[in-house]
Order: structure tokens, then C-alpha cells, then sequence
């Protein structure tokens, strides 16, 4: 499982370092007495690729001898980081139009209450104290300039 | 002498001024928080803090975010001690001898004489960075852009070098973080460079949103996916002050740590981790009784909690005196200086002479409130590991949500740190370490324009690189960095990251 990871992020970091290249190329080399903007990159991208097929020739080398590794992704708990990922999302999506009052506290309903499974009461209650104190901190006494959103006519 | 005097003199003046002390304080205080909760860094730490400075002037930004780093050296080894787990890599190596001490009913003494070993170390690291920083920066002032050149090519081989893993793997991790640097317009020639037409990446990539979903996100989708397991050990913890006999036998692990620390720090690519370790290893070889190393040998505590304290103080050398990180710490307090508007450098010292000689004159007052902090709240900090983590976790994730945010008051910050969060969580599967692409990331900039100054000057001759001892020096360490792993196995030193 490991060998099979290893070419697939080798695989990655080589196509990652073509691409580089060769925008890199486009930008201009420039000369060896004025390099260009794109010199450094150019050269870093080869390197990078060269090192990526080493990576993926050295994990089709011991393919049989590993085989019984670990997987690499346990199934355990995917929904769980999933669901925290999503979150997390929506935050940043949400955050400027809703603003920073409402995500926040939605955000801490949703992971202790959906996520955690706690009572929703406990939930709420623990949301509404953390949105309370991080916006006092942040917006109050360390000037964050968080986005007020929907509240904007509030402006307490 | 005298001059030297009178810069620490100076020094006081600024550390002792009751805003400084005040900010001296909140630094080793969240630095010992960070260093007690595991899953949580120094390196996310002044990350994710970094925002909140940004109303307060540079010096005593400088100075609590400094206090992040060697105070969460001191609180690493409370959970080491009393739960085998620890609170960040430096301290690892002190679960061996010190939770077995703890089991023996000598949990106090363990603390006891981690916190005095630390103490006398973070003071020897902060009186030799007095004298050593100075002459360095006298050094560097002779430095052109190869030697800078060369210099940052030998700081980013050294960490690959050390770095946990497969060392091709992380030196495409600074390839991919040399590449990130180039993000943004181009300083020469006023190109924009992959930018794609996405506005916000007009700038460039930050560190610290980098840093944040790297070192934040990252470790948070990771515990969550295994769920950290802590039983915490219920014993009282009584005679913090070891007695005459811990003295005699640890006396000397604690000035042998101090050094080892301090030169370790120095070195770019080293740091903390890697000073514990190597510490470790020597008190065990030194030791008469080797056999009872793992068994809760006081030595075992007291040189690596030394030697990790005196590096995080070395460290700071190669930052002030070169503008070069040592380590992915000192490559996000870079980051943090810069956004402050300073350049790190050999120019420091003249250029800002408050905030080089506040800093480190700082570190003294930071250790000493460390000491009398640390030992009295023991209590406390046994209570703030019985936090449970699914309150944690969501206060980290909205930590790293805020900070990010008002890096610039933009959403953008937000997408990068998620999306390096996601990307960070893949690399730790696959055994890829973050900490060189943080480096390559924030030295990316300087290496390029010292490269292309290089090659102008010398119309585009590559041998101004060796024909320049000092950075053919640099340049040799380098290949035999890159060669060493090849003919031989490569020596483990740490399998753990700084950060």
C-alpha cells in the first residue's frame, strides 16, 4: 500500500514540476548574464521532476517485499475529517456574507453537536460562550476587524 | 567588553519597560500552554498569534513571540513526565527517563530538575548569543550575494538532511517550497509569476497561512482520525527541588546539554529537536551505568531538557545576526518580522538595535519568569491536559480560522491555509516532512535575487560560487550533506520535525 502511495505522490510532484517548468520556460530564462524570471524555476522544476521519478522508481523496486505494509488510510473516523474539512469550508465561504457572530457560532453548533454528538444543549450553551469571549478578544480588545455581515447594522 | 556592556545595558532598558515585560510574560505563558497541549507546535503557535501583534510595536511582537518558542520547550516536558506524552517534539526524548521516574515516585524531582536544567541552559544560551551574536553579524557584513547564496543552499540541505524520512522526499519538499516563493510578481524584472489570473495570488504565498495549515490543520485532521489516547497519572507530585544527589549526578548532563545545545542551535537546519536528541545519546555513552538509561536516569531528564532550551536560544543567532532561519520556527518568525516591516540581517543590529538587543535581553527575563512560573503551576498545567479534545480541537481550528483571516482581512488566507491544511494532512501519510518547504518557502525570495545579483556580477559565471572561500566552503558542506546518505546509511538523528 505504502509502494502504491509512493508512486501515486510521485507521480504528482512530477507532473507538478513539469507544469512548473514550463511555465517557467514561457516566463523567459533569460541569459546566463541577466537571467530571467523564470530561470531558478526552470532548473528547481527539473530537479523536482528528476527527483520524483526517483522516488517512483525506488517504490516499483521493492514492490513485493512491502506489500503487507499498513494501509495508509485507515477507514476509521473518514467521515468524521470529512465533515471537519466541509466545515471548515463553509466557514470561509459563509464568513464575510454571514459574518463572524453567526459562522462562528454555527460552526462550533455544528462540530459539537453533529460531529461530537453532544447534547444539544451543552452544544449550544458552549457555542454561544466561545463566539462571546473570541469576539470580545479579537474583535474588542485586539482590533481584528472581523467581518460584522449580516449584523453590520448592529454595530455594538 | 565595554560596548558589550552597554548593549545589554541598553537591553534592560527596553525589556524592562512594563508594556515589553507585560507581552515578555503572555509569550512564555502561551509559549509553556503550547508546550503542555499536545498537537499543538510552536511553530502553529506564533503562527496562529502572529496576528494579534499586529497592533503593538515590533519590538514587543518580537519578544512574546520568542517567548512561544522557549517557553513551550519547558512545558513539553511537564506532559513528557507526567503522561509519557509529548507536548512537542523537542521533548520526546525525555519520555524515556522521565515518565519512568514518575513512575518511581520521583515525578517531582523529574520537573524539578527539568525546569533548573532548562533554566541554566536558556540563561548560558542567552549570555553566549550576547557575545557570539555581535561578532557573527561583524562576519556576515562581509557577505555578498553568493555567500548568501551558498549559505541558504547549505541551511536548506542541512534540514532535508536531518529532516524524518526519506531525505528525496524532503528535498522535493524544497523544491516545491523554492517554487511557492516565486508566487507573485517578480522583483527584478516586474513579471507576475504563476499567478493565473487569481487576484489574491498577485502577492505571492504567505508563510504563515502555509505554516498554519501545515503545522494547524494538519495535526488536528490527524488526531482526529486516531484519537488521542492520555491517562493521566494520578500521583501527587510532591519535592519539586532534587535533592543534593540529583544535583551531583545531573550537574554535569546539564552543561554538556547546554553547550551541545547552543551550537546545534546555531547551525541552519538544526534546532531543539535534534539537540535533545543528540544529547541524549551522549549522556547515555558518558554515562558509568548506561544500563539504567530508560529505566528513569536523572540524567536522561536533565541534559536533553537542557540542550532543547539552549538551542531554542542559539537558534535565534543565525535569525538576528544573517536573517537566515535555523528552522521552521525561526523560518515563520522571519516571516512575522517582515510583515512587522524589519529586514533580519546583518544590518539588525544597527538598524534596529532596540529590537536585537530587547529581544535577547528578554530571554533572560523570559527564563526566569519561566522558572518561577513553571514549578508553582504544575497543578494547573496537569489540569489543562485534562482538556478534553473535542473542546480543543474545534478552539485550535477556529484559532487558525481568526488568525488567518486577519493576516489581511481576506477569505483568500483562509482557502490557502485549508488548502496546504489538506495537503499537510497527505504529506504526513505519504512521509513527507513540511518543514523544509516552510524554509525554501520564506528564504525562496532572497535566494533568487542573491542567485541572479550573483550571476550578474560575475556576467554570468557559475564559478564566483567557488572561487569565494567562504562560499565554496558553504557549497562543500552542501554536496557532502547530499552525498553522505548515499554511500552510507543515513543516521537518524530525530524522526521528528521541529515544529
Amino acid at each position: 500500500m505504502k509502494d502504491k502511495a509512493d508512486r501515486a505522490s510521485g507521480l504528482f510532484w512530477l507532473t507538478f514540476s513539469v507544469f512548473v517548468s514550463y511555465q517557467s520556460y514561457k516566463l523567459g530564462l533569460g541569459t546566463l548574464h541577466q537571467p530571467g524570471p523564470g530561470f531558478l524555476f526552470f532548473w528547481t522544476g527539473i530537479v523536482t521532476a528528476i527527483l520524483s521519478v526517483t522516488v517512483i522508481v525506488i517504490s516499483l523496486r521493492k514492490r513485493s517485499s512491502e506489500e503487507t505494509q499498513q494501509p495508509t488510510f485507515g477507514k476509521k473516523n473518514v467521515t468524521k475529517i470529512v465533515l471537519v474539512l466541509i466545515s471548515l469550508l463553509l466557514y470561509a465561504l459563509f464568513m464575510e456574507w454571514l459574518g463572524f457572530l453567526i459562522v462562528t457560532l454555527l460552526f462550533f453548533i455544528f462540530l459539537l453537536g453533529v460531529i461530537e454528538k453532544k447534547r444539544w444543549l451543552f452544544a449550544i450553551l458552549v457555542s454561544l460562550i466561545v463566539t462571546a469571549i473570541s469576539y470580545l478578544v479579537f474583535e474588542r480588545a485586539l482590533q481584528s476587524q472581523l467581518p460584522q455581515g449580516l449584523l453590520d447594522f448592529l454595530r455594538f | 567588553m565595554i560596548e558589550i556592556l552597554q548593549n545589554v545595558i541598553f537591553g534592560f532598558q527596553v525589556a524592562l519597560q512594563p508594556t515589553n515585560l507585560i507581552y515578555c510574560f503572555f509569550g512564555v505563558l502561551i509559549g509553556t500552554l503550547v508546550g503542555v497541549l499536545p498537537g499543538l507546535g510552536p511553530a502553529a503557535a506564533i503562527a496562529l498569534l502572529l496576528p494579534t501583534t499586529f497592533k503593538i510595536t515590533p519590538v514587543s511582537a518580537t519578544i512574546m513571540l520568542a517567548g512561544i518558542y522557549y517557553g513551550a520547550m519547558y512545558g513539553g516536558s511537564t506532559t513528557s513526565i507526567l503522561v509519557n506524552i509529548p507536548g512537542e517534539a523537542a521533548s520526546v526524548v525525555t519520555c524515556l527517563d522521565g515518565y519512568q521516574m514518575a513512575l518511581k515516585g520521583r515525578a517531582g524531582p523529574a520537573l524539578g530538575i527539568a525546569a533548573f536544567g532548562s533554566f541554566i541552559a536558556g540563561t548560558f544560551a542567552v549570555i553566549a548569543l550576547t557575545f557570539v551574536g555581535p561578532l557573527l553579524s561583524n562576519i556576515a557584513l562581509a557577505f555578498g550575494p553568493p555567500e548568501y547564496f551558498s549559505l541558504m543552499i547549505v541551511g536548506i540541505t542541512v534540514l532535508t538532511f536531518l529532516s524524518s524520512g526519506s531525505m528525496i522526499k524532503a528535498l522535493i519538499m524544497a523544491g516545491v517550497g523554492l517554487i511557492l516563493s516565486g508566487v507573485g510578481m517578480d522583483t527584478i524584472s516586474g513579471k507576475y509569476r504563476f499567478t493565473f489570473n487569481i487576484q489574491s495570488l498577485l502577492d505571492g504565498v504567505g508563510v504563515v497561512p502555509v505554516a498554519m495549515g501545515l503545522f494547524g490543520i494538519s495535526e488536528v485532521l490527524l488526531n482526529l482520525e486516531t484519537e488521542i489516547n492520555r491517562d493521566i497519572l494520578t500521583t501527587k507530585v510532591k519535592n519539586l527541588f532534587p535533592t543534593l544527589k540529583d544535583w551531583a549526578d545531573s550537574l554535569w548532563s546539564i552543561v554538556r546539554g547546554s553547550i551541545l545545545g547552543f551550537f546545534l542551535g546555531i547551525i541552519p537546519g538544526g534546532g531543539a529537536v535534534v539537540a535533545s536528541f543528540a544529547s541524549y545519546a551522549i549522556e547515555k555513552k558518558a554515562s558509568k551505568h548506561p544500563e539504567e538509561f530508560g529505566k528513569g536516569a536523572i540524567q536522561g531528564v536533565a541534559g536533553p531538557e537542557s540542550a532543547n532550551n539552549s538551542a531554542a536560544g542559539g537558534s535565534f543567532i543565525p535569525l538576528l545576526t544573517l536573517g537566515i532561519p535555523a528552522n521552521p520556527v525561526m523560518a515563520i518568525l522571519l516571516g512575522a518580522l517582515m510583515i512587522h516591516g524589519l529586514q533580519p540581517g546583518p544590518l539588525l543590529m544597527q538598524n534596529a538595535p532596540d529590537l536585537f538587543w530587547g529581544t535577547i535581553v528578554s530571554m533572560y527575563i523570559g527564563n526566569a519568569m519561566l522558572l518561577v512560573l513553571n514549578l508553582p503551576l504544575i497543578p494547573l498545567w496537569v489540569k489543562v491536559l485534562k482538556v478534553p479534545y473535542y473542546l480543543l480541537y474545534p478552539l485550535i481550528l477556529l484559532f487558525c480560522l481568526i488568525g488567518a483571516y486577519s493576516l489581511d482581512n481576506t477569505v483568500a488566507d483562509i482557502v490557502i491555509m485549508l488548502i496546504f491544511g489538506i495537503l499537510g494532512f497527505l504529506m504526513k501519510k505519504l512521509r513527507y516532512d513540511g518543514a523544509p518547504m516552510i524554509l525554501a518557502l520564506v528564504l525562496g525570495q532572497k535566494l533568487e535575487t542573491s542567485l541572479r545579483r550573483s550571476l550578474i556580477m560575475s556576467q554570468g559565471d557559475f564559478s564566483i560560487f567557488v572561487t569565494r572561500p567562504i562560499s565554496l566552503g558553504f557549497l562543500i558542506t552542501a554536496v557532502l550533506l547530499l552525498i553522505v546518505p548515499v554511500v552510507t546509511q543515513r543516521k537518524r538523528l530525530s524522526t521528528l520535525k521541529e515544529g
